[in-house]
């Protein structure tokens, strides 16, 4: 079997994984696939359950591996994605600024979050479809920076179909979470990455946690 | 091997995309299928080379497809299948269907028509159904147009403004009765599994829910009488459908007050204005596999595309090509009927991915709903708002790793992957993403024919005198599932060390399958596994 530290100081410095959530239909695997694969599609099939890509990105001469996992939005699918909230080091919450009630339901979204996900992950406030016609905009950027500033978190407007804020978002919290393992590694604390799967049982998985790819 | 794997992480990344959106690499194929599509129908000639795919541990002998002849030649003069249709079940479960006749004979493998049914009986029930359908999609634009002047208008009687955030429920679940209300017909009592029973009791009634129906028709509810001088007159008839979407006397309502004993439907936390609402941007979504497999859809005027598109309410359209307008336009009246019918389901995001090739097969609405009804009676189970049909399967899908590798089931248990959640997807859509269009029919076809076998009763007693060969469960797609993963089990085992690493490989299985040998494999399992598994069960 293949020794996995050594395999992990190979490939990456960090490994970050982070979660996008948010309604059906605001754009979510659109951005992360204008992200991952820097195309887009209209013909966007809805997602089942939970998938990722990744991408690793350079920041501060540091490899960071990013693992973003994308999901499903109906309320259906809700159980199943939330349990992966707990590994997650970063969340982007997704709305589409054409569509109010994708906007109004961010506050569901972050009650989820206080439910399920570490009590230190980062968050940042996303409204997607920012090209579309500003007759069509239905929640001004004012509305979405006052709420982002509520909940103490960062904003941005991005369209994923010309590719509007998509990288700077991305970076954004990655680079705020890596700041915060950097402080946290400068506190002797050696295992801060973690890559374990979704904790099903609830609770656990920090005790849990396997050796497989931690960071350098 | 380090290496090995660090090379084969980053080719799956690189190609990551076309599981889940493969779309856009058909829409450059396009041009290349219309010519397969305009010269013969597709066909699944390069899969029934599988002589030469042989799996090193099948028993069974390969048949070929039922041909359009031998489909005729199983009908007695008055229309009936010989032998109850054992021999049709069996040449379909080794085969497949001739991609020519799958529109007349999806609706036998689906339960719309019973297999003993004669040719008379066969045209009641479709005309029958006919109605039925055109009852939910005039409920349908009924409950779309007062969930819009919900929020336009505050005009509303007291009733309507109780239900302000739920338009639906009064209204679903009157429909539910209705369709419930009939008696279960005597030859229609197979029960997929006791939390099935609601579903059963609509599928064993709504034949006669019309003929006995007469308590449905008295009394309208009030609230609805100056909804029908609204409906909009869409299509004409010449489309063949939503062609009844003239004014329908009031007559026809179906009254809130008709109770029956049958329980009432579980209420979902969803409401059947979100489902409108997200069956429309799963609709306009959807991609374009169906087009070689649908020339008259593809091939719809822009006209009568738009017209289609008004008649069920579809907005921003506008950037859509006509015959993916029109796909969207009778996804959405199909599932909104379906929520109505089934309301403890509704609508739940990959049900359209179940109805896309059904409709790209059947070209009549009605008879397309209730090929989708037919399927969704096991299916269904995958969408239960309680997740637990889906725990159920994921559950048996370990068991059969569980008993037939336990090698490989060790080292998930070591990477805590022992529940299998990896194969969730497939699951949930039935191989949908993961098998190509004419790939996922035939496994569908093959699965069907099981599903039909069971339910005619004709499952253990009629295959058992055939030595060794599977008998038809219900569970075929798990079998199924469990072969792809142990397809891979050297990779997973030597190469996997997380749960990400196996989710990554079933999510790009896309075009890596093949589908006989899937089968061949499946059916090899359930040989040796079914009476186990179905004994832990």
């Amino acid at each position: 079997m293949a020794a996995p530290p050594a395999r992990a100081r190979a490939d990456y410095d960090y490994l970050i994984k982070l979660l996008l959530i948010g309604d059906s239909g605001v754009g979510k695997s659109c951005l992360l696939l204008r992200f991952s694969d820097g195309s887009f599609t209209t013909s966007f099939i809805t997602t089942i359950g939970i998938d990722f890509k990744i991408r690793t990105i350079e920041l501060d001469g540091k490899r960071i591996k990013l693992q973003i996992w994308d999901t499903a939005g109906q309320e259906r699918f809700r159980t199943i994605t939330t349990a992966y909230y707990r590994g997650a080091m970063g969340i982007l919450l997704v709305y589409d600024v054409t569509d109010e009630s994708s906007f109004n339901n961010i506050r569901n979204w972050i009650r989820n979050i206080e439910q399920h996900a570490s009590d230190n992950v980062n968050k940042i406030l996303v409204g997607n479809k920012a090209d579309m016609d500003e007759s069509k905009r239905a929640v001004p950027t004012a509305k979405g920076q006052a709420l982002a500033d509520e909940y103490g978190i960062k904003f941005f407007e991005t369209s994923a179909k010309t590719n509007l804020n998509v990288e700077q978002v991305f970076f954004s919290i990655a680079r705020d979470i890596k700041q915060r393992l950097a402080d946290t590694d400068s506190k002797a604390e050696p295992s801060t990455i973690r890559i374990n799967q979704p904790d099903q049982a609830g609770g656990a998985a920090q005790a849990t946690q396997k050796s497989a790819c931690c960071g350098s | 091997m380090k290496a090995l794997k660090r090379s084969h992480t980053s080719s799956s990344n690189s190609s990551s995309p076309s599981s889940s959106s493969s779309s856009s690499s058909w829409i450059h194929l396009r041009s290349v299928l219309f010519v397969v599509a305009n010269s013969s129908p597709a066909s699944c000639s390069s899969s029934f080379d599988r002589g030469r795919l042989k799996s090193p541990w099948s028993r069974r002998k390969r048949k070929n497809v039922l041909s359009p002849q031998q489909w005729r030649t199983l009908f007695t003069p008055e229309g009936r299948l010989r032998d109850g249709g054992i021999k049709f079940l069996k040449k379909v479960r080794s085969g497949g269907i001739h991609p020519s006749i799958r529109a007349e004979v999806w609706p036998y493998l689906l339960g719309v028509y019973d297999l003993k049914s004669s040719k008379e009986e066969r045209d009641a029930i479709r005309t029958q159904n006919r109605k039925e359908y055109e009852k939910l999609r005039r409920q349908c634009r009924r409950l779309l147009k007062q969930y819009d002047r919900t929020y336009s208008s505050k005009q509303l009687s007291g009733k309507l403004i109780q239900d302000v955030h739920s338009p639906s429920s009064e209204e679903v679940e009157s429909a539910r009765e209705s369709l419930s209300s009939g008696e279960r017909t005597p030859d229609d009592g197979t029960v997929d599994d006791s939390s099935s029973m609601l579903l059963e009791g609509d599928n064993s009634s709504r034949r006669i829910t019309n003929a006995g129906g007469s308590t449905l028709n008295t009394d309208s509810s009030e609230t609805d009488s100056s909804d029908d001088a609204e409906v909009i007159r869409a299509s004409p008839a010449s489309d063949g459908r939503e062609d009844d979407e003239s004014d329908v006397p009031t007559n026809e309502e179906i009254s809130p007050s008709t109770k029956t004993g049958i329980q009432s439907p579980v209420r979902t936390t969803e409401d059947f204005a979100t489902w409108q609402r997200i069956i429309r941007v799963d609709a306009v979504r959807a991609n374009t596999e169906w087009i070689p497999y649908s020339y008259c859809q593809a091939t719809v005027s822009e006209n009568r595309a738009r017209r289609s598109a008004e008649a069920v309410g579809l907005r921003d359209y506008d950037h859509l090509e006509p015959h993916r307008i029109f796909h969207a336009a009778r996804l959405v009246a199909i599932l909104e009927a379906y929520a109505l019918y089934d309301p403890e389901i509704g609508y739940c995001q990959g049900m359209s991915d179940l109805l896309s090739p059904i409709i790209a097969i059947i070209t009549e609405d009605h008879e397309a709903f209730w090929c989708f009804v037919g399927f969704m009676r096991k299916a269904r189970h995958n969408f239960r708002l309680d997740e637990v049909g889906i725990r159920k399967q994921l559950k048996i899908v370990s068991m059969i790793i569980k008993f037939k590798d336990s090698h490989l089931y060790r080292h998930l248990q070591k990477l805590q992957a022992e529940d299998c959640f990896f194969v969730y997807r497939m699951v949930v859509v039935l191989f949908r993403r993961e098998l190509t269009f004419e790939q996922t029919m035939c496994l569908w076809e093959v699965m069907w024919a099981d599903q039909a076998a069971i339910r005619a009763g004709i499952g253990k007693s009629a295959w058992s005198r055939i030595r060794q060969r599977a008998p038809p469960t219900d569970d075929l797609l798990l079998y199924a599932i469990a072969a792809s993963v142990l397809q891979r089990r050297k990779l997973i085992i030597e190469r996997y060390n997380s749960m990400e690493e196996i989710l990554r490989e079933c999510n790009s299985m896309a075009g890596q399958l093949d589908v006989w040998k899937l089968l061949d494999d499946a059916h090899d399992l359930v040989v040796t596994l079914h009476d186990k598994i179905e004994s832990s069960l």
